[in-house]
């Protein structure tokens, strides 16, 4: 690096930092410049929409991704170096600012352990401890949107999104969940049972420094389970805030949980309909949990669950699946080991993984990156018996902290230019191999995941166009379309809508217009509100002529 | 005009025109569509047309198996663009055609003529792709917004012109014309069939509540029973078209019983992109929108280019995020009150190239082969002939602007015109009320073209995604 460059670089970076501590924009801008107070800011915004970070960056967002026709002017500099990277903070930013509080929700058989993001929706009959009033269906309350995330990420995926919900829709409520193997979602085979339910905001753990995830091997991650273990948190979920009955839902997931809410929409939730027995007892699910290897997803909600938790009212007005499709997910699954060796196994600090995420344009938007990039790590303390994964795959390279700034902007010049990722991606490998003090580690291995993989996204379109409710789908690329697909669209069975400019994670690449497209999918389903022209029928029985 | 003919000439071979050319051709069809209603009136013959979507190949095979432009007086119902390889030379191309034929082309505006949806779906990168610039997009779009919504279609015969037996309602061609199936026209019960390739199945259904999908079929050995499905007006005792002798012209509502008709042989048909809309009772309710802007997200204008027909009853919310679903009360309705016989739409991929719904009284026509490259679908075009007595063309409650408003028609919906005289009105059932003979309809099925793969864009590599 040049003496010019680096200088230059130094001047950015004061800048950026005189810009951060500058008065007071957003508490957050400021929270990689003194740690510890950083979660003191907002923490109980319920009800609130938080007052959230923007992002600055304006240039990452634009290139376009899948359609590569953009012929540049010549005029523009095609080549420049990514502007905003200096300036941009990557210090994480705590779940406490999107959501309001998180569960930990343990199975009745202790078996597992869910963990959630919740914000809740403005009251309505599924209110808190309304006595009685329950009018089936909706009401004037508002949505609940349950989000499940992709293989690999975590409820916090859904952070950045649900809070633009909430500006649209301040009535709505965000459910995210983390999967097992994923997030701060335990484990024990061995049936340890819960502490019960704790509803915590003040819990400090922000899923950075979180506990090991337990045995991530010989997690059972089949649609099936996984579909059940959706479900699972539904009725536990409402049992632990006394909801009488859940709100009506809408179903957001993305790619693996994609995949996970149509299992859940097209084949779970027609079982648990009983013919008409609304309050029918919940012990008997016409589908037993199904996978009999593992443990055992608890469809029943836990025994001081009042008998109104019953999975069988759920009010499903639809499903939102981002950016997968069958045809190509299958495609994709050929090259996704190549793919995954090219992420670093570690990272010196979750900053680093931050920036990592940034620069790889994994995700193209650094506030999300803040936000959801924290909780993949889990920090393991270097020990002489290392796990297989260091071995296979270099441990990658990032510089100390304190000028981690200058060095990865030397490394851009010869990467993330084009915004393809992989270049930057390789730069880091090579120049991180074998490093020891990278403590951060991918809290799901992926590649062991392998096995499942197929079983996720096999009969994907049949399930997604069979469903019932509303259904739409949100892709980075018309290309992604599958032959199926591209019939049923063309049948107009399904609402598609496109967003060329993001990349895979499209709920973090563009949060606001993700979330005003589910708004607007959810104001169109919402069947409260929705009021038809009048059956001729109907006109003819009040006499009136057609 | 050489000029015309000869970017015509150009772009049937499937070369892109000058960027200037361009330009100017944008403008001269903006003059002449700006004259154009919101529905244009079409007689018949006429050969209707659903969506393209840029299959430029698949244009030219059109063309063949339906004739030349202007031999053949062609109604487009929208979709020219997007997902094709093609979309500029299709679009382009469809435009000379009707600047340099006017009254044999029509084009009305399907849901992909849209700034919105260009941008996504291919039109918008194409158009960069072969100038360089949005400029052309530009001018398309802007001709975009002036194109109509809708057609009518006055004159059709109920009867197909030789060598087809007059009783034949549809036929079905392959795309080198030869016959692969005919249903007959319903006609008394009793009455017997001539069928030459089509044995009809039972004679019974119809009457009442018939099974709403009909049996169309494009190929040549599953047609029983799908003549079946036609329904005319038989339970209505003075049924015109029984026989041609003792009635008006072929087909027309005249009979001695019905005291005459106002001429239309054949109702007339509603040629739109989608399809109803429930802020739309009466096609006069089309002419006053304001059309000539970008569609919006939702409104009448938006629910003509994006709502469905669907097996339900009433209005339903359309799984696509923008139009309605309709179900067959509606059309019924509709029809009756606008003095139609049929709607034809397109807008929706049928895998058979066309798709009759609910009697008959509506038509989904798609004109992309193998959509998309890939969906192994046939595609088909429409052919209306012309009523020889000319009496289809007389005016009509639906073909001039205000006509309906001139009797008691407006209030009791019943079409507004005498035209439908025999009808007297008050609280009917729809399945009660009486369908007009649906103009004899002449389907031509045909294949994608062969693929010139030369200028289809690289497969793209594979996205690293997943997870």
């Amino acid at each position: 690096m040049s003496e010019l460059q680096k200088k230059w670089a130094k001047a950015k970076f004061s800048t950026a930092v005189q810009h951060a501590m500058a008065p007071p924009p957003p508490p957050l801008s400021l929270a990689g410049f003194n740690e510890p107070d950083e979660e003191a800011e907002d923490r109980f915004g319920s009800g609130l929409v938080p007052n959230t970070p923007q992002d600055d960056d304006s240039s990452s967002a634009s290139s376009m991704s899948s359609t590569g026709t953009i012929i540049p002017s010549p005029g523009r500099a095609l080549f420049a170096r990514p502007q905003g990277f200096p300036g941009r903070s990557l210090d994480p930013i705590p779940w406490t600012t999107y959501f309001e509080r998180e569960l930990f929700l343990p199975a009745a058989d202790g078996s597992i352990t869910y963990h959630a993001y919740l914000t809740s929706p403005a009251p309505g009959s599924a209110s808190v401890s309304s006595s009685g009033a329950k009018s089936g269906g909706s009401s004037n309350g508002g949505p609940l949107f349950v989000t499940h995330h992709g293989a690999g990420s975590s409820g916090l995926s859904f952070a950045v999104l649900g809070a633009e919900i909430r500006k649209r829709l301040p009535t709505a409520g965000i459910l995210s969940l983390d999967a097992r193997g994923h997030g701060l979602t335990t484990t024990n085979p061995s049936a340890a049972a819960g502490s019960g339910t704790a509803t915590s905001a003040e819990n400090e753990d922000d899923g950075v420094n979180g506990v090991e995830s337990g045995g991530n091997t010989a997690e059972d991650l089949s649609l099936t389970t996984l579909a059940s273990d959706l479900l699972a948190v539904l009725t536990l979920t409402q049992a632990a805030m006394n909801w009488t009955s859940l709100p009506p839902v809408i179903l957001v997931g993305h790619s693996l949980g994609g995949a996970v809410v149509t299992e859940f929409a097209s084949v779970l939730l027609p079982t648990l309909k009983p013919p008409n027995h609304p309050d029918r007892s919940v012990s008997s699910p016409a589908r037993p949990p199904p996978p009999p290897s593992t443990s055992l997803p608890p469809t029943h909600p836990s025994p001081e669950s009042p008998a109104s938790a019953s999975p069988l009212n759920i009010d499903l007005l639809g499903y939102a699946v981002l950016d997968v499709v069958e045809g190509s997910a299958i495609d994709a699954l050929q090259s996704m080991h190549a793919y995954l060796a090219t992420r670093p196994a570690g990272f010196a600090s979750p900053r680093d993984a931050v920036d990592w995420h940034v620069r790889s344009r994994t995700l193209r938007n650094a506030v999300s990156a803040r936000a959801s990039v924290p909780a993949l790590l889990v920090r393991q303390e270097p020990e002489p018996g290392r796990g297989k994964d260091e071995d296979q795959r270099g441990v990658v390279g990032v510089e100390e902290n304190g000028i981690i700034r200058e060095e990865h902007d030397d490394e851009a010049k010869t990467g993330v230019e084009e915004g393809k990722g992989q270049n930057a991606t390789r730069a880091w490998s090579r120049t991180g191999q074998g490093k020891p003090d990278k403590p951060w580690r991918w809290r799901t291995d992926l590649a062991a995941t392998q096995p499942f993989w197929e079983g996720w996204f096999t009969g994907l379109s049949k399930k997604f166009l069979s469903g019932r409710g509303g259904k739409m789908l949100l892709l980075a690329g018309t290309d992604r379309l599958d032959t199926e697909l591209t019939i049923g669209q063309m049948q107009g069975k399904y609402a598609l809508q496109v967003f060329p400019e993001a990349g895979h994670f499209i709920h973090e690449d563009l949060p606001e217009k993700t979330a005003m497209t589910l708004v607007d999918f959810h104001r169109r389903n919402d069947r409260g509100a929705l009021v038809l022209p009048p059956k001729v029928s109907e006109l003819l029985a009040q006499g009136k002529r057609v | 005009m050489s000029d015309l003919d000869r970017a015509i000439t150009q772009l049937r071979a499937c070369r892109p025109i000058p960027e200037a050319e361009v330009r100017e051709l944008c403008h001269k069809a903006r003059e002449l569509l700006i004259e154009e209603g919101n529905v244009v009136t079409v007689n018949a013959p006429v050969t209707i047309c659903g969506d393209i979507h840029g299959q430029f190949h698949d244009l030219m095979e059109l063309f063949r198996v339906g004739g030349d432009v202007p031999d053949t007086n062609y109604l487009f119902m929208g979709d020219f663009v997007d997902r094709g390889f093609y979309s500029l030379e299709t679009f382009l191309l469809l435009l000379c055609l009707k600047v340099r034929y006017p009254d044999r082309m029509t084009l009305i505006r399907g849901n992909h003529e849209s700034r919105q949806i260009t941008t996504v779906y291919g039109f918008y990168d194409e158009c960069l792709r072969k100038y360089g610039s949005a400029n052309v997009w530009r001018y398309c779009c802007d001709v975009f917004d002036y194109l109509a919504l809708g057609a009518i279609v006055l004159g059709a015969s109920n009867t197909l012109p030789e060598p087809a037996p007059d009783d034949v309602e549809i036929e079905v061609h392959n795309s080198d014309g030869q016959v692969i199936s005919r249903f007959l026209r319903q006609k008394d019960l009793d009455r017997g069939r001539i069928n030459s390739t089509a044995t009809s199945g039972s004679a019974s259904a119809a009457n009442g509540q018939h099974p709403i999908t009909n049996g169309v079929s494009s190929s040549p050995t599953s047609s029983p029973s799908a003549s079946s499905n036609k329904n005319t007006n038989n339970n209505n005792p003075s049924d015109p078209t029984s026989t041609t002798a003792l009635t008006g012209p072929p087909g027309s509502s005249a009979s001695s019983s019905s005291g005459g008709s106002l001429g239309n042989p054949a109702g007339a048909v509603l040629c739109v992109h989608g399809g109803l809309s429930p802020l739309i009772d009466k096609v006069d309710k089309i002419r006053l929108l304001d059309r000539k802007q970008e569609v919006p997200h939702e409104g009448a204008m938006c629910d003509l280019l994006w709502s469905d027909p669907d097996e339900i009853d009433g209005w339903g919310l359309s799984p696509r995020g923008a139009g309605f679903l309709f179900g067959a009360d509606i059309v019924r309705t509709f029809n009756h009150r606008n003095d139609l016989s049929l709607i034809a739409r397109a807008h929706q991929l049928v895998m058979e190239g066309f798709k009759e719904m609910f009697d008959a009284s509506i038509v989904t026509v798609w004109s992309a082969p193998n959509y998309c490259y890939r969906c192994g679908n046939v595609a088909a075009l429409l052919e209306l002939s012309e009523d020889e007595s000319g009496l289809g063309v007389l005016a009509r409650s639906n073909g001039d602007m205000g006509r309906s408003l001139g009797d008691g028609g407006s209030s009791s919906g019943l079409g507004g015109s005498s035209s439908s005289g025999n009808w007297s009105g008050g609280v009917v059932d729809t399945s009660e009320l009486p369908i007009r003979p649906g103009p004899a309809r002449r389907y031509r099925v045909f294949q994608a073209a062969p693929q010139d793969s030369r200028g289809m864009p690289a497969k793209k590599p594979v996205a690293d995604y997943f997870l």
